[in-house]
């Protein structure tokens, strides 16, 4: 009874127009990024050694630079530096210094443009999570939950679990090691296993990269 | 496959499946359809994302062993649903794992599903999370913005809902004749035709 | 607010005073057809009155009854468990070991005790990522303990209150034996060996002078609520046997105190299973002591609360559990303080899951089984399924538009059609009703609703047609083999054929005394409401009789716009060759038809009313 349909195709990918420039881009030779990923912006998207985008994950650098470090994971549908302001609350701590001036000693701001977003090293962005763009940081070996959504000048410490559809304030800290789940709870992830989660992290990497036809050629 | 049906919104195949044009399916030679089964646009299954460590009792050159995602008769994809197989960790190499999925399962818009089986008669509410690994059994109702955790089953006549998911009530026996999908099956396509009048 | 989709609730009969004389009568003789407990028409039900509460259900949760010919509904069943089984592992556990193991799975199936999630057995040391690995059939893989219950969600690991296993199976009885922290507790078989040294070393039952309080810091720690229970039991059982062996046959009048062998003897009965009464006991007089040291069972309460306090500054009030918790916590006679249970998050434990039932239901009147789930855990097939959408007509709501004067007046909105957020008070809205009828004979359907809602904002109704029939459930295909133009029986001036208003372009006009539109076996009606106004300076200052009227703010779901109607469905079936009615087919008159009767009230719940 059950057919494998269309066995001609290998995928169905219908076409999204391409919105906006294209982004100036500094990738590893050793990243994976699938064709059908979405890079647009104005400023500096960096992917570090191999990381890993799948297909249909959006990188937007409008809002300021991109970096993504080493082994990290963008799954489909997640949009890096999206426009703050996206009806997500504000901790009023940081949002002043926000608003102020850029901080202090960031010397490359004025030559490579604003920081949009910074992905340290073993980060997973699961599918649909989304980060808004402004100086947002995620710490590394951090996971955000399917559906999160992080917003602008965020900072997220390293280690940290955002279960899905967690939704962290823009301006809001969270140090490392956090858990935030149940809709806002908070708690300290006490097991310990930062190290092997990372050897985990390299092991899908492994695991993705034959499976995911890769062409970072396509956004030179 | 050879001819193609006047233009529409859909793709409908011999089998009867509704396949919007839409939607974004990678990896289609490792995804089965088991017929009159819909998907709205901007759905996306991950075909491609296949089992990688090959299953100890199949072996691994058989046809069907490939299937990444398996889809049964009479389910609903709303616009927007996210399938795709869950992966882990075995035996020290990581792999992902097939994802089934029984008859008349209704997955809500917006939903992201990475559960290893979901079985007959189940209906996931719009912005749900299926964990990775969570088995779901028949006649399950999962109501809007649930996140059901990884590794987590849910058994047959379950309500189930809350961050993280729940058992919140059981469906009365009377309930089972609404996860029937044959009317809504109907109503979507390129010529649908109008709701029954209940 | 939320907008209201709309509902139809039908109350079971059972919660209607006027029948509990009628299910009493009907005990002894033949049940009866229809319900003549509902002859009651003075009497309108209020779905907002306190006695409402729980008698409204959807029809889906109704059952029916064959043998009475009603309505049966949740609160008026009765069940009888068919099958326990764990609803992690799905394993059926036997009624047997319920009664020696307890409500919950013994395999190895627990629940996240922070935030309610499933927990999966990981192993430690060579497991590279809890998040990822699942539960299923890791046991294959060549991992060596120690493992520990992980959550997937939340993160808990068991490891957080310093529980390892050392293997990945049976974590149930491995969990018993350990307490938070790791250490062991003492089996019932150790306990035992420990009070026999402790005997021989102190000598004599509780001869050790109380002074000794001062080593009980230690002793205290190792004693958890069992071996303090079996201490107990021992000392009294050995303070009861000294004065029996003592006893000097002197009357019973002193025999009344605390302290007395008589009610301590009582006492033991109820808590250890009457094992230890005896008749002998009866004569016994004067008063016993207390346990005085923790070889006999004494634990002097711990009331220092410094470490307490001390935690809570340093963790903060999120460090604290919550009351459900605190709910969820399974009972564990393992932990040594029983002086108020666990209040910090770092206290709790991994709960069993809750066993699952199967059940099977049976009529409350004649005992008759009227749901019947098959034992088996992995089928979903009834054996028997006697549901009341099978025999009661459903009721669908459907905004109509009607003052709209472009040409889309007339037409129902289609049912995906966003719904109007609010009615508008004082302004009419009608609403379309879709009656189904599930039955293989065509019935009769009569309504009746009151002219104004009950409550304090009455608002008006009118059903347009109160009276029509409705056609069989016909097999689809009969329907599709007769001609399409077949005439159809005009009930109560009904228009023909399946004509829809869509088709003859929207200029249907609603019409008092006839239906809207009818197809094979359903019939839609209009119903025209005005609703009341919500504010409290239009409501009259007093009652028809005088009386003071509420004027108190709006109630929660005081704006939800509710209609309690009367539905009475007649129809006819064949007497003979109906197994059901053939017993009052003999004991009445022989009459080809016989006719049946069913009536009870619903409620229509159409949409909240705009406050504005």
């Amino acid at each position: 009874m059950a057919t494998s349909f269309s066995s001609k195709r290998h995928s169905i990918l219908p076409p999204i127009s391409q919105a906006g420039p294209k982004p100036p881009i500094q990738f590893s030779s050793s990243i994976t990024i699938a064709d059908s990923a979405l890079l647009t912006g104005s400023h500096t998207i960096t992917i570090r050694t191999e990381s890993v985008v799948h297909p249909r994950a959006r990188l937007d650098s409008s809002g300021g630079r991109i970096t993504i470090g080493r082994r990290c994971i963008i799954h489909e549908r997640s949009l890096i530096g999206a426009a703050p302001g996206g009806g997500l609350p504000t901790t009023p701590s940081r949002t002043s210094s926000l608003l102020a001036p850029p901080r202090e000693g960031v010397e490359e701001e004025t030559a490579a443009g604003p920081a949009g977003v910074t992905l340290g090293d073993y980060v997973t962005v699961e599918v649909a999570a989304s980060i808004e763009a402004g100086d947002t940081v995620v710490g590394e070996g951090t996971v955000l939950g399917v559906g999160a959504r992080i917003g602008t000048g965020a900072v997220i410490g390293k280690h940290c679990t955002l279960t899905p559809h967690t939704i962290v304030a823009a301006g809001d800290v969270i140090p490392d090691f956090t858990v935030i789940y149940s809709n806002g709870t908070r708690r300290t992830d006490r097991r310990g296993v930062a190290d092997l989660r990372n050897k985990g992290q390299a092991r899908q990497i492994e695991v993705l990269r034959r499976m995911i036809p890769s062409n970072p050629a396509k956004f030179q | 496959m050879s001819r193609r049906p006047p233009r529409g919104e859909y793709i409908e195949t011999d089998t009867g499946n509704k396949v919007a044009r839409k939607a974004t399916l990678v990896g289609t030679q490792n995804i089965m359809l088991g017929g009159k089964t819909v998907i709205q646009p901007e759905v996306m299954i991950r075909g491609d994302l296949v089992r990688s460590v090959p299953s100890s009792s199949s072996s691994a050159s058989a046809p069907g062993s490939n299937t990444a995602v398996a889809i049964g008769r009479y389910c609903f994809l709303s616009r927007g649903c996210c399938l795709r197989p869950p992966g882990r960790l075995y035996k020290g190499a990581f792999t992902y794992m097939p994802l089934r999925m029984g008859d008349h399962v209704f997955v809500g818009s917006q939903s992201v599903v990475q559960a290893a089986s979901v079985g007959s008669h189940v209906h996931i509410g719009a912005k749900v999370v299926v964990g990775e690994f969570a088995i779901i059994k028949d006649y399950v109702r999962i109501l809007d913005g649930s996140i059901v955790p990884p590794n987590m089953v849910i058994p047959s006549f379950s309500v189930v809902a809350g961050q993280p998911a729940r058992v919140i009530g059981e469906v009365p026996e009377g309930g089972h004749e609404a996860f029937e999908l044959r009317d809504l099956y109907k109503t979507v396509g390129n010529n649908p035709q109008p709701a029954a009048p209940s | 607010m939320a907008p209201l989709t709309p509902y139809t609730y039908i109350q079971c009969p059972c919660s209607d005073p006027s029948n509990l004389s009628y299910s009493r009568a009907s005990d002894s003789g033949s049940p009866i057809d229809g319900n003549p407990g509902f002859d009651d028409e003075e009497h309108t039900f209020d779905p907002r009155a306190p006695r409402s509460n729980y008698s409204l259900y959807p029809l889906e949760y109704l059952l029916y009854c064959e043998d009475c010919h009603q309505i049966r509904c949740p609160r008026c069943i009765a069940e009888e468990i068919a099958t326990f089984y764990c609803p992690s592992c799905l394993f059926e556990v036997p009624s047997s070991n319920l009664k020696s193991e307890g409500n919950r799975c013994t395999r190895s199936c627990f629940q996240c005790p922070i935030c309610i999630g499933p927990l999966s057995v990981t192993s430690f040391e060579t497991q590279p990522d809890p998040n990822l690995l699942a539960a299923p059939d890791h046991a294959a893989a060549p991992h060596s303990g120690p493992y520990a219950l992980n959550c997937s969600y939340c993160h808990w690991s068991s490891a957080e209150i310093g529980i390892k296993f050392d293997k990945s199976n049976g974590i149930h009885g491995q969990l018993a034996k350990l307490r938070n922290g790791g250490t062991t507790r003492l089996t019932a078989k150790e306990r035992k060996e420990r009070r026999k040294d402790i005997l021989q070393s102190g000598g004599g039952g509780g001869g050790t002078a109380p002074g000794a309080s001062g080593d009980t810091g230690n002793d205290q720690q190792a004693i958890d609520m069992e071996t303090q229970f079996t201490n107990l039991k021992s000392f009294y059982q050995g303070q009861l046997s000294e004065s029996t062996s003592g006893g000097n046959g002197l009357s019973s009048l002193g025999d009344l105190g605390f302290a007395s062998p008589t009610s301590l003897s009582r006492i033991m009965s109820i808590y250890t299973g009457g094992s230890l009464h005896d008749k002998k006991s009866k004569s016994r007089v004067g008063s016993m002591r207390e346990a005085l040291d923790p070889n006999e069972g004494l634990i002097v309460a711990d009331l220092d609360e410094s470490a307490a306090i001390e935690k809570l500054h340093s963790e903060g009030i999120d460090g604290t559990v919550d009351t459900e918790q605190l709910l969820n916590q399974p009972p564990y006679l393992g932990e040594p303080h029983l002086h108020g249970r666990s209040r910090f998050g770092s206290e709790l434990r991994p709960i069993p899951y809750l066993l699952r039932t199967k059940r099977s239901k049976r009529c409350p009147v004649c005992r008759h089984i009227i749901s019947k789930p098959e034992a088996k855990i992995q089928t979903t097939r009834f054996r028997i399924r006697l549901i009341a959408g099978n025999y009661v007509p459903s009721i669908t709501i459907r905004p109509l538009n009607l003052n709209d004067n472009n040409g889309a007046a007339g037409t129902p909105l289609p049912p995906t059609a966003p719904l109007p957020d609010t009615l508008q008070p004082l302004k009419p809205a009608h609403f379309l009703l879709i009656f189904k009828n599930p039955i293989f004979e065509g019935v009769k359907i009569s309504l009746a609703t009151p002219a104004k809602t009950p409550g304090r904002f009455a608002s008006k109704v009118t059903v347009l047609c109160p009276q029509f029939e409705i056609d069989a459930n016909t097999d689809v295909w009969d329907e599709a083999l007769k001609d399409d133009g077949a005439r159809r029986r005009g009930a109560g001036g009904g228009r023909k054929g399946d004509e829809r208003p869509g088709s003859t372009q929207g200029q249907q006009r609603a019409e008092a005394g006839k239906i809207w539109e009818r197809g094979r076996n359903w019939v839609s009606i209009v119903v025209e409401v005005v609703p009341a106004s919500l504010r409290l300076d239009t409501l009259p200052t007093e009652g028809p009789e005088g009386e003071k009227v509420d004027m108190s703010p709006l109630k929660e779901d005081e704006d939800v716009l509710e209609i309690p109607i009367f539905v009475r469905v007649e129809w006819e079936v064949d007497a003979v060759g109906d197994d059901l009615g053939s017993s009052l087919a003999s004991s009445r008159d022989k009459e080809a038809k016989e006719k049946r009767e069913l009536a009870y009230w619903c409620v229509l719940g159409l949409g909240r009313v705009s406050q504005a």
